[in-house]
């Protein structure tokens, strides 16, 4: 957000994600106040936190590949458990520690995502959903058949440790994941201004137009499958290891299809738009989920199964609203917002 | 409206939800059951139904003044069948006062679940992994473990295969979802039926959704099968043998299905032609013992407000969950007294458990103590015959099967 009256001069003042002094000491706040909150936060809210901001790192891959690339994948769950298992089998079965299997379980992900949607990328639009679904169902009966991942009965990862000290608690792992989510998400931030961010946008507004320019459209396809892999194998590790086990039946296609609901609501194309789908959707899940017992017990009459169906009701009715009335997301209402403060006082 | 009456009347109904369920509890005393249910996602014709009989129960229990003054608050949380959803709603609830279970639906939340239950020190409901047997803790098993059931269906093949004059043992095939569930009755049941002579075919596991199911059951036939043994929620179970009638398979292969098989009000109520003659065993009542159940009917009738024999199997569950909370509670409170009262002291309660007639019928005798996480270790065969589940068996002894297997 800019003032009024505040103009580039210079070529890097135009890059700057900070632009001000302004932006500078609400970046601060903004930080303090995020390091400091589980100091007088609630258990259940830094819980709430630490899985809202794994559920940002995934979004993030999506958004890159999906939002920016302009292909869609229903895969992030299923790369997400190859991230988990891998970080898990590492520091369990080979001893490797946790801050070397981190990276690695992302790495691991990525390349089981290139692998997995090389043959995906000759094709598009719902072909290539239908072939992420497939890929995720191929991925669930490896888990379920492999030795090495404990088949039906999973994996119980120990939590990480620093210098002797175990980050067992949720509180503990709070700083740890949000200080990874920053990471991913200045990466993100940054990897979509670059060279490699412009030609994903190139490629999903025409990729006939980015192919004749010259780019290579597989290597560059590829190269979205293998980030967005990556983001979802560091979220796997990350959720592994906060709740001490990777089991089959943790990663859902269902929530593959709340994931592009997230990005669809926030707004695709957008790195803003990602915390802004993951936190409204993320919100009103947790608010509803407060809601029904209370509801239920209200309104006797409207039974525990009515009460229990208005998550899901409230989430497609507001992805049938935005689709209908705001189809580029809140990230678009955020653009008009800046926009207008921008111009402040003046009307135009 | 002005947008100054949309924030007026945000602001009221904003204050009328905050208003009013906590002065419900405030003044009783009361002790919390907290139900991570699955009312929206893969089992929730089952567990919804079940789930919605268990508040039934307490509501019932409360109207006559509680459990020795004690009234049950009934926390119903829909997990839609999703962990991460599952372990933020217990985060969420885990500071009521005296909660003392968890109800948690699905192995794999009630793995995720655990380091939770014992840092609080309360105890949770899962269902029939044997593993929670093998390594006892603070999970109770709310079925007769799956390997012990599917044990317990070996010997009524084999009993059965002998009285209509064969000898020896017969060849059983089995099949079933492809998931930790569907999996769990071979952890174990492999070891008893070698023990028992019975040739096990290996396993014929189907993908969780499958419409069709003829190429597992081909497949099976083909090798001889006498007895095919079908896991999997209804109608699930009903659909494959729905498919083995087809067929024809089922004139010449006698199919057994385990706890969550055809349900009078789902499976049976589609299929009753192609069931008939199936077997179900189960830890549960089922069919006509569960519609002449004194106490479950009187419940139905009082809040579930639809015809008794609209009444599931499932209804029997859930009265099982609600009553051995009852019976803990009861216990607890004797123990320690009200203001003693919490997870620690339900968890000593449900060790002594065992013996107990807690469901009036409705399950076999529990089998909870310091040695066994088994609700209880009796389970009974039913037959579908004219549309309905009928009992050929008494209760029975399920083999420990879980001892057989390594874990």
């Amino acid at each position: 957000m800019r003032p009024c009256g505040i103009f580039d001069e210079r070529y890097t003042q135009d890059m700057a994600i900070l632009r001000t002094k302004q932006h500078w000491a609400l970046l601060v706040g903004a930080l303090i106040l995020l390091y400091l909150f589980p100091l007088f936060g609630s258990y259940y809210l830094v819980s709430f936190l630490n899985n809202l901001f794994i559920t940002i790192i995934v979004v993030l891959g999506l958004q890159i590949v999906s939002g920016y690339c302009g292909q869609i994948s229903f895969g992030q769950p299923a790369f997400m458990a190859v991230g988990g298992y891998a970080s898990a089998i590492l520091t369990l079965k080979a001893g490797v520690s946790f801050w070397l299997a981190l990276p690695l379980s992302g790495l691991i992900a990525g390349v089981f995502g290139i692998i997995g949607g090389a043959p995906s990328l000759r094709i598009k639009g719902f072909y290539l959903a239908i072939a992420t679904i497939a890929i995720h169902f191929v991925t669930m009966w490896l888990i379920l058949h492999l030795k090495i991942t404990g088949a039906t009965q999973g994996l119980n990862p120990m939590p990480p440790e620093i210098f002797g000290f175990p980050l067992d608690t949720d509180e503990r792992m709070y700083y740890l994941i949000a200080t990874v989510m920053l990471i991913m998400t200045f990466g993100a931030r940054n990897l979509v201004r670059s060279k490699v961010g412009r030609a994903f946008v190139a490629i999903r507004d025409n990729d006939l137009a980015a192919e004749v320019m010259g780019m290579n459209l597989y290597h560059y396809k590829l190269l979205a499958f293998f980030i967005s892999c990556f983001f979802a194998g560091i979220a796997g590790s990350l959720y592994g290891h906060l709740i001490m086990v990777v089991h089959p039946e943790q990663y859902t296609l269902t929530h593959a299809l709340w994931y592009v609901g997230m990005i669809i609501i926030g707004g695709m194309g957008s790195i803003p738009g990602t915390f802004f789908g993951v936190i409204f959707v993320r919100v009103l899940d947790e608010l509803v989920l407060f809601a029904s017992p209370f509801l239920s017990e209200a309104f006797p009459w409207l039974g525990a199964s009515p009460a229990a169906a208005l998550g899901l009701s409230a989430f497609g009715l507001v992805l049938i609203v935005f689709l209908v009335f705001e189809p580029r997301g809140l990230a678009h209402r955020w653009e008009i917002f800046k926009a207008s403060y921008r111009l402040y006082p003046f009307a135009y | 409206m002005k947008r100054k009456g949309w924030v007026l009347l945000f602001g009221v109904m904003m204050l009328a939800l905050a208003s009013g369920p906590a002065s419900v509890y405030a003044a009783e005393k009361t002790a919390a059951f907290l139900d991570l249910t699955d009312m929206t996602g893969a089992i929730a014709g089952l567990a919804g139904q079940a789930s919605r009989i268990t508040k039934a129960t307490f509501d019932y229990f409360n109207e006559r003044g509680g459990i020795d003054g004690v009234k049950i608050k009934y926390i119903g949380v829909d997990t839609r069948y999703d962990v991460a959803r599952a372990l933020s709603a217990y985060k969420r609830y885990r500071r009521t006062p005296r909660l003392l279970l968890a109800n948690t639906i699905g192995t794999g939340l009630g793995k995720a679940i655990y380091p939770l239950i014992l840092r609080d020190k309360i105890i949770n409901y899962t269902p029939g992994d044997g593993e929670f047997q093998a390594r006892l803790g603070r999970t109770f098993i709310y079925s007769t473990p799956y390997q012990d059931g599917f044990s317990a269906a070996l010997d009524w093949m084999k009993e059965d295969w002998q009285k209509k004059g064969n000898s020896g043992a017969p060849i059983v095939g089995f099949t079933s979802w492809d998931n930790p569930y569907g999996r769990e009755p071979f952890r174990g049941g492999k070891e008893y039926a070698a023990k028992i002579g019975v040739k096990l075919l290996d396993p014929e596991l189907f993908p969780v959704g499958s419409l069709k199911h003829d190429v597992w059951l081909n497949r099976l036939a083909a090798k001889g099968a006498n007895y095919i043994y079908v896991c999997g929620v209804d109608p699930t179970p009903t659909n494959v043998i729905r498919d083995a009638y087809a067929l024809g398979l089922t004139k010449k292969i006698q199919f057994v299905t385990d706890y969550w098989g055809p349900d009078r009000a789902v499976g049976v109520k589609a299929h009753a032609e192609a069931l008939e003659g199936s077997v179900v065993v189960s830890c549960f009542s089922r069919g006509t013992d569960t519609l002449n159940h004194p106490i479950m009917t009187k419940i139905w009738k009082k809040y579930m407000k639809t015809p008794v024999n609209e009444m599931r199997g499932s209804a029997s569950i859930g009265f099982s969950w609600a009553m051995h909370f009852i019976e803990g509670l009861r216990i607890a409170l004797k123990d320690v007294g009200y203001e003693k009262l919490n997870g620690e002291a339900m968890y000593q309660a449900f060790m002594k458990l065992k013996g107990h007639n807690v469901t009036q019928g409705a399950t076999g005798i529990c089998d909870y103590s310091p040695s066994s996480r088994r609700m209880s270790r009796y389970v009974k065969f039913y037959r579908i015959q004219g549309a309905e589940l009928v009992p050929i068996t008494d209760w029975r002894l399920a083999p420990d099967a879980v001892s057989l297997h390594k874990f």
